[in-house]
């Protein structure tokens, strides 16, 4: 469904992407983690048909991004990255010029009052007055009204409370079940850990890895944090047999893969004082493409 | 062109479009009622028949032109400077709006992202801009003509058709050379220092080239020359090549300006 080959674009300054492949099937959801400045955003504009790419190409559903980008555009439902909103509109007038310009289906129109509904936003207020996340809000509106085959977002969760996230991620998984092919850029683990299946990583314009995250779920390690009362169960905890790293003072770091019993059985016979996980798990997989 | 990207950017520029109107219908209004008491003053036209045709010139009057007509008059006080220096201005800055700064922006985006072609987005938005540039040449033609049949002045109307006519090519001209620099330059203050610079370029040659007539040459450089108000109201110059011409020239960059635009990296 979508295919980059070869994709490079590089900007006067230097930065950009070189030599992206990457396959996304029909109804797979990608996610595309990676620091600021990494390529995630060229990417997406790229497959926008926005950005010309230098070398390689950009294919969704066989229609090669920038020749063919006004027909990418009848199967693609977009949000950008940056939300500059013309703001002399009220927020149902945008839709409703949106709706209009890509065909005026009426679906359309009742697929939008339900979205507000489920992101509680009152469409009906000046764009201008409207804070960031309700642009944010008004923004995934009018790339999920559509329901296009394909979605293409850029980090759609910046700026959304944390209730508000875990209705995002809802309306994204909601749409999985349709069958769309997502592909979205994002710093939130947690979101694309839930919503996608595959997750790639890019830094400064390359990329780095594309992993199943099902095989990563697989092969889960798991970081724990613990702080123990003395030296007695300091020692003890070192002769456990877990994988066991001490941190400082009587703080250690303890790596569990697999099941947890045996961790479980260890603490039970000690005193802790603080005990924590370190990271969620794919952010624990993942953090040392960003270091 | 899309009707309803059409819609949304017109209702856009509304609230400017009628400010502009409202000031020219007023302004008009006052000249036209100042003007019978002026003409029944035989020490006006004295005077401004003793003014040199050097200084005319620069004021847009001709030199030929009789100075005792309500079309001498509506030129050398409205029509031939202050007129033409607001619709340009007026032009270039909706240009600015259209394109430019939502291309700065961003905002450009969302259009780009629905199945709407540039060169279809870019065309509405021409005729976005024609549209506000007619609306405000036939308010100026229209408040002329009310304000004359009110005061019982009488006027040739075909005359003030052709005038309008004339400034519409004339303005769009200028629009459309705003617009290449808009897409060309994806900077808003860029495109419109490069719009604003070129106007006032050719303003300044038409005004020097008025000054003797050793420097009339250089007013040949100027497209302001085709913008000649008070022969064409008088009847002692014909617009129709002049309205050939710079409708032709708006064509032609129209189409390089769709040819950039299709063509260019819009990093949005």
């Amino acid at each position: 469904m979508i295919r980059l080959e070869h994709l490079t674009k590089q900007y006067p300054s230097g930065k950009g992407i070189r030599d992206i492949n990457l396959q996304i099937p029909y109804g797979g959801a990608f996610g595309f983690l990676g620091p600021n400045g990494a390529g995630k955003t060229t990417t997406i504009r790229v497959l926008m048909g926005l950005l010309q790419p230098d070398n390689g190409g950009a294919r969704i559903k066989d229609l090669d991004c920038w020749q063919n980008r006004t027909e990418v555009k009848h199967v693609v439902g977009y949000l950008p990255g940056e939300l500059h909103f013309p703001d002399y509109f009220l927020g149902s007038e945008f839709l409703e010029l949106m709706r209009r310009m890509h065909g005026g289906k009426f679906e359309i129109q009742n697929n939008c009052k339900q979205l507000a509904e489920h992101l509680d936003l009152d469409t009906k207020q000046s764009i201008r007055k409207m804070s960031k996340g309700m642009k944010q809000k008004l923004g995934i509106i009018s790339a999920l009204m559509l329901d296009f085959e394909v979605l293409i977002m850029d980090e759609p969760t910046s700026g959304l409370d944390p209730l508000m996230q875990q209705v995002f991620i809802d309306l994204i998984l909601e749409e999985k079940k349709k069958g769309k092919t997502i592909f979205m850029s994002s710093h939130q683990f947690q979101e694309i850990e839930r919503t996608c299946e595959q997750v790639g990583i890019i830094r400064e314009g390359q990329l780095l890895t594309v992993q199943d995250i099902n095989r990563i779920k697989q092969m889960e390690c798991h970081t724990f944090e613990v702080e123990v009362e003395n030296e007695e169960y300091a020692e003890y905890l070192h002769q456990c047999g877990l994988e066991v790293y001490r941190d400082k003072g009587l703080s250690f770091i303890i790596k569990i893969t697999g099941n947890f019993d045996s961790l479980w059985q260890v603490l039970s016979g000690i005193k802790v004082k603080k005990f924590r996980q370190r990271f969620l798990e794919l952010e624990e997989a993942f953090i040392q493409y960003y270091r | 062109m899309n009707r309803a990207f059409f819609g949304a950017m017109f209702r856009q520029q509304r609230p400017k479009l009628l400010k502009f109107s409202t000031g020219i219908v007023l302004y008009e209004g006052l000249l036209t009622w100042v003007y019978p008491l002026i003409s029944k003053n035989s020490a006006v036209t004295d005077i401004v028949d003793s003014i040199p045709s050097t200084v005319k010139t620069v004021f847009g009057v001709s030199p030929k032109a009789r100075a005792d007509t309500f079309e001498a008059f509506i030129s050398a006080q409205f029509l031939a400077r202050i007129w033409s220096v607001i619709i340009a201005l007026y032009g270039i800055n909706t240009a600015n709006t259209l394109l430019s700064k939502p291309i700065d922006e961003g905002s450009l985006v969302f259009p780009l992202s629905t199945p709407v072609s540039r060169t279809n987005i870019l065309t509405t938005q021409t005729a976005v801009l024609l549209s506000c540039n007619a609306t405000l040449i036939a308010a100026t033609v229209l408040g002329l003509c009310v304000g004359t049949f009110w005061f019982r002045i009488r006027i040739r109307y075909s005359r003030y058709i052709s005038l309008g006519t004339l400034a519409l090519a004339f303005f769009s001209l200028i629009s459309s050379y705003s617009f290449l620099f808009a897409a060309w330059a994806k900077d808003g203050e860029k495109a419109s220092a490069y719009a604003y610079g070129l106007t006032f370029g050719f303003y300044a040659l038409d005004v020097i080239g008025g000054l003797s007539k050793r420097s009339a040459w250089v007013g040949k450089f100027s497209i302001f020359r085709f913008f000649k108000p008070q022969e064409v109201l008088e009847g002692t110059f014909d617009p129709s090549r002049a309205i050939i011409g710079l409708t032709a020239g708006s064509i032609l960059l129209t189409v390089i300006t769709i040819r950039i635009f299709n063509e260019s990296d819009l990093p949005l």
